[in-house]
């Protein structure tokens, strides 16, 4: 009955103790009158108390000549009498009311800059940007235009596509997007010197312009030379520069090895189980039971228990519950065709990401090999890219 | 019982009204040791905290335990909770 409890405190009520020798004559004459009674207990033989509504408490002092009982307050409770104690006590209610102010005015500036996005610009470049165009850590939160700032750091930081400021409470949060510059045209005019940018063997070469250095089959390096711009004839005296380009297709090697246990240990729970309780507050932990676990082996169940998040609110109270089981260990044989598929599988997911999207794939090696419970695999994958780059004569 | 209250009582059997309605009797309800419900009382005779008396349409209604107290009265309804060892009727 929190409600009726609510309810009464707010309109006021009074403990009342009534003395007299017929008490239970006055209970029904309140009865009579109406007068709503509550949580009745007696005292002793001639003391009775109760709780009544203020408006009751008027009306009993009329009836109380009938009954031939005295009454007295107790004591007084529930919000009425409650404000009327703090409206005698103003400075209270004051110093009450200004520090709610302070601590509105105090939540009002920025205390902390955080910048997330970013590899090429760095955070200092950012901020010290941010500082220029009025966003600095102390600043007025409501002195903010948000997005005169945005487009003031598009201006200044050329790197950046995109910015965006958002300000939860007392941190700015700054996400930046940056640019992705095309890469650079050299001028028609320029002489130029083709090389290789990645390992490989020559599949084909086409010059369009200069003279190709290398031929199929020939094994490069990163930076060296395929295709020069620097034209040596017999019929010409000094070498004549050329703007060379042309196509360079190369076969490229990515490799892994990986390896797996075919023996596992595996555990299994048993019923014995041990629990841990810890309270974790923020970056404080607080461990309500210690001492070492008595098993040798065991598994560890983690629950965890958090307060629920309202709007979007956080609490950092945590209530962590570590179940240790004892286990029991146990050798378990993988099946050699399962392992074989899971290893290539592994090793596949692991080289793909790294081969270049306009390349092809022409071949790929795999070979098996076992040194005792170990199974080893090596993966080789054969593609097909084109590996030249541009670089200006100087 | 009168006639008049013969009457009303094969008439509620016969319309399946409730009783306590139609006849002012009490309605006692209990929760385990608890607490006492009693609807349609007359008034409180007696109230110590072991024993409490309340006058209804079918006698005085004697409760015996230990810790009584009234939660709240009203005219309709009365509420005891404490430790109740005994409700008896006594005519």
């Amino acid at each position: 009955m929190l409600v009726v409890s609510l309810w009464n405190y707010f309109r006021g009520y009074v403990i009342i103790r009534i003395e007299g020798l017929g008490l239970e004559k006055f209970i029904n004459i309140c009865i009579a009158e109406q007068i709503y009674l509550w949580d009745i207990n007696r005292i002793n033989y001639t003391t009775l108390e109760a709780k009544v509504s203020l408006k009751g408490f008027k009306a009993i002092r009329k009836i109380i000549r009938k009954t031939g009982c005295r009454i007295y307050i107790a004591n007084k409770n529930g919000y009425p009498f409650w404000f009327s104690r703090v409206k005698k006590r103003k400075m209270l209610l004051l110093g009450a009311f200004f520090s709610l102010i302070f601590l509105v005015f105090v939540l009002s500036f920025i205390y902390r800059i955080d910048v997330e996005g970013n590899t090429l610009v760095s955070d200092e470049q950012i901020i010290k940007t941010l500082n220029k165009s009025g966003l600095t850590i102390g600043s007025n939160r409501y002195r903010l235009d948000l997005r005169e700032i945005e487009n003031n750091m598009l201006l200044e930081v050329n790197e950046l596509s995109w910015i965006g400021i958002e300000i939860n409470g007392v941190t700015a949060k700054i996400k930046v997007v940056e640019k992705v510059f095309p890469p650079e045209k050299i001028d028609k005019e320029m002489p130029t010197n083709v090389v290789a940018k990645n390992n490989g063997v020559i599949h084909r070469i086409i010059a369009r312009n200069g003279d190709a250095v290398v031929k199929e089959g020939d094994i490069v390096q990163p930076g060296d030379l395929l295709i020069t711009g620097i034209i040596k004839r017999d019929s010409l005296e000094t070498p004549m520069l050329v703007h060379a380009y042309g196509e360079v297709f190369a076969k490229t090697y990515y490799e892994t090895t990986k390896s797996i246990n075919l023996v596992e240990i595996k555990k299994e729970k048993t019923e014995n189980m041990i629990s841990r309780r810890t309270i974790k507050l923020g970056d404080m932990v607080i461990a309500f039971s210690r001492g070492d676990i008595p098993f040798n082996s065991y598994v560890l169940e983690t629950k965890v228990k958090r307060l629920i998040s309202w709007r979007k609110i956080n609490f950092p109270v945590e209530i962590i519950t570590e179940e240790y089981y004892e286990a029991v260990e146990y050798e378990h044989k993988l099946d050699i065709n399962d392992a074989k598929s899971k290893l290539h599988e592994l090793a596949v997911e692991e080289l793909v990401p790294t081969i270049p999207e306009d390349s092809e794939i022409v071949n790929s090696i795999v070979s098996f090999s076992q040194k005792g419970d170990v199974l080893y695999l090596d993966l080789v994958i054969e593609a097909i890219e084109e590996i030249s780059e541009q670089i200006i004569i100087n | 019982m009168d006639k008049n209250s013969e009457i009303k009582k094969s008439l509620a059997e016969i319309l399946e009204l409730p009783k306590d309605v139609m006849l002012d009797l009490p309605k006692i309800v209990m929760i385990g040791q608890l607490q006492v419900y009693i609807e349609n009382h007359k008034g409180i005779l007696e109230y110590t905290t072991t024993r409490i008396r309340v006058n209804t349409k079918s006698g005085v209604l004697r409760i015996i335990g230990s810790n009584l107290s009234i939660k709240n009265i009203v005219v309709e309804e009365i509420v005891i909770v404490g430790n109740i060892v005994n409700v008896e009727f006594i005519n």
